[in-house]
């Protein structure tokens, strides 16, 4: 495809292309299904929107969102799941709901609402990126909507209390990276040899859990025992980031 | 380890209980079914109140109220029931898997459908919700879960969804679900799980529930299996045992 796709999203610390899950995801599929991405890290001058991060962009389109994004990459021919049977296909949508459900609320308290976390490492970090005095404002309202979601989705009316969900989103957490852990096994992919969609998602939302260096780190202190999702982290990164990280 | 000697589901009276009570409180019938305990359904309209967690459909043993599908069948297996004991590790995780996948799409559709498209709020939900409450109750409890659940929308990402592009991820959810069935009875071979209760009660919902447009049931007609798995449960598990479940007559 000539015509140029650019990939707007936040960028990359401890290792990583990018410290977002959302924007790993879109990252690592392209890189899974050869699509020529140009990416265009967020940086504190005002160029460019900041909301509704990953935003790719062609000549004619704006996309947003990951699974609308990565329809997109697939309707234009970049399809890293050409060779799943169909029902490896319907498993893929079955463990992203998986991951969404169970395992994006702890990952959202670790970053977001964990108040050591918050304001030592994530809060500096994205405040760092963005420009003043937007610094100001726009972390605490990500880090509201990261309440926000996760308090809706787990807590129960009527008492919306933290304290309530907090032990379970947890554990929650915990034997979704067990079930992943299981389903994955030995296999260097979730599916037989090539990477595909789900293993772009459980990259985007293992890896930032699995690298960013946090006070607070019980989630992180699960996923290294499960050695082979490690692994898994590290052959990705090694295999389709390496050349990348080089140019920072 | 004593037997459950008899559980009654709680579920909204009748004309109350909306599709997306309906289908949860059946996924739980069928199940508690599939294991061959004895149950009573009996309806309340302030059941929801009457819950521990506010989600209705619970159960009540003894002095014990458990609510929700994930904690009953944990209930259940406390008390030596299990349906997915024969199951192996990796089937365990695709059977949690596709249990999420039923809540994240079928559900989120059906409650966006109820509660955030304005000719079935209009004319079904608004209606049914609010009935057994004398004016002007019924208008305020039912704006105010309408806002509860449109909130809830936002934050997950579907408030900007249209109706088309719902469909179309109940389509994708069922095309999913279709193709992990295949041929076989259920959707682990030879023997119904949770999970096959869990589709059975929304399908089956969906299939026999009125609503504004058939859009929705049609969308599931598109696949056979899913038609005959339905059918399959139904007769084996409601029509045989005749009795307790003419909840499902009257929807």
């Amino acid at each position: 495809m000539a015509a140029p796709l650019e990939l707007t999203c936040w960028g990359g610390g401890w290792g990583l292309p990018s410290v977002h899950s959302e924007s790993l995801v879109v990252m690592a599929y392209a890189k899974f299904s050869g699509a020529p991405l140009k990416v265009n890290v967020i940086d504190n001058t005002w160029r460019g929107s900041r909301g509704d991060v990953p935003i790719l962009t062609t000549e004619d389109n704006i996309v947003s969102q990951p699974a609308k994004i990565l329809n997109f990459l697939r309707k234009q021919k970049y399809n890293a799941d050409y060779e799943l049977s169909a029902k490896q296909g319907a498993d893929t949508l079955a463990y992203i709901a998986l991951i969404e459900e169970k395992l994006l609320p702890a990952v959202l308290h670790t970053f977001w609402v964990e108040s050591d976390n918050y304001f030592t490492v994530t809060k500096p970090w994205f405040a760092s990126r963005i420009p003043f005095p937007l610094s100001l404002i726009l972390p605490g309202r990500m880090s509201k909507g990261a309440l926000n979601r996760i308090l809706l989705t787990r807590g129960e009316p009527p008492l919306y209390h933290l304290r309530e969900v907090e032990a379970q989103i947890y554990r929650d957490a915990k034997e979704c990276l067990n079930l992943l852990s299981n389903r994955l096994g030995t296999s260097q992919f979730f599916f037989g040899d090539t990477p595909s969609t789900l293993d772009a998602y459980v990259f985007g939302f293992l890896a930032p859990l699995y690298k960013v260096r946090f006070p607070k780190v019980q989630l992180q202190k699960h996923l290294k025992q499960l050695s082979n999702l490690c692994r898994f982290c590290d052959d990705i990164l090694n295999s389709y980031f390496r050349l990348s990280l080089g140019d920072g | 380890m004593s037997l459950v000697a008899e559980a009654f589901v709680s579920q909204i009276a009748g004309e109350q209980i909306l599709l997306s009570d309906n289908a949860a409180s059946l996924a739980v019938q069928a199940f508690l079914q599939m294991c061959n305990l004895p149950i009573k359904v009996v309806c309340r309209a302030n059941a929801e109140y009457m819950s521990p967690s506010g989600k209705v459909p619970f159960i009540h043993v003894g002095n014990q109220v458990v609510s929700e599908l994930g904690p009953i069948v944990q209930f259940v297996k406390a008390k030596g029931h299990s349906l997915s004991d024969g199951l192996d590790e990796v089937q365990k995780a695709e059977m949690k898997a596709y249990m999420e996948l039923v809540n994240n799409m079928l559900l989120t559709a059906e409650l966006y459908l109820q509660w955030c498209d304005e000719t079935t709020v209009g004319e079904i939900t608004h209606a049914r919700y609010g009935s057994p409450y004398p004016w002007p109750l019924n208008h305020i409890l039912a704006y105010q879960k309408q806002w509860e659940v449109k909130r809830k929308m936002k934050a997950i990402g579907w408030g900007n969804k249209t109706l088309d592009q719902v469909l179309e991820d109940v389509d994708q959810c069922c095309q999913a679900l279709s193709q992990r069935l295949g041929t076989q009875p259920y959707f682990f071979n030879k023997q119904p799980t949770e999970l096959d209760a869990l589709v059975f009660g929304h399908l089956y919902t969906i299939l026999t529930t009125q609503l504004t447009n058939d859009e929705l049931s049609e969308k599931v007609k598109n696949y056979s299996n899913l038609l005959a798995f339905c059918r399959r449960i139904e007769q084996h598990y409601f029509e045989d045992r005749g009795k307790g479940s003419s909840s499902i007559r009257s929807s």
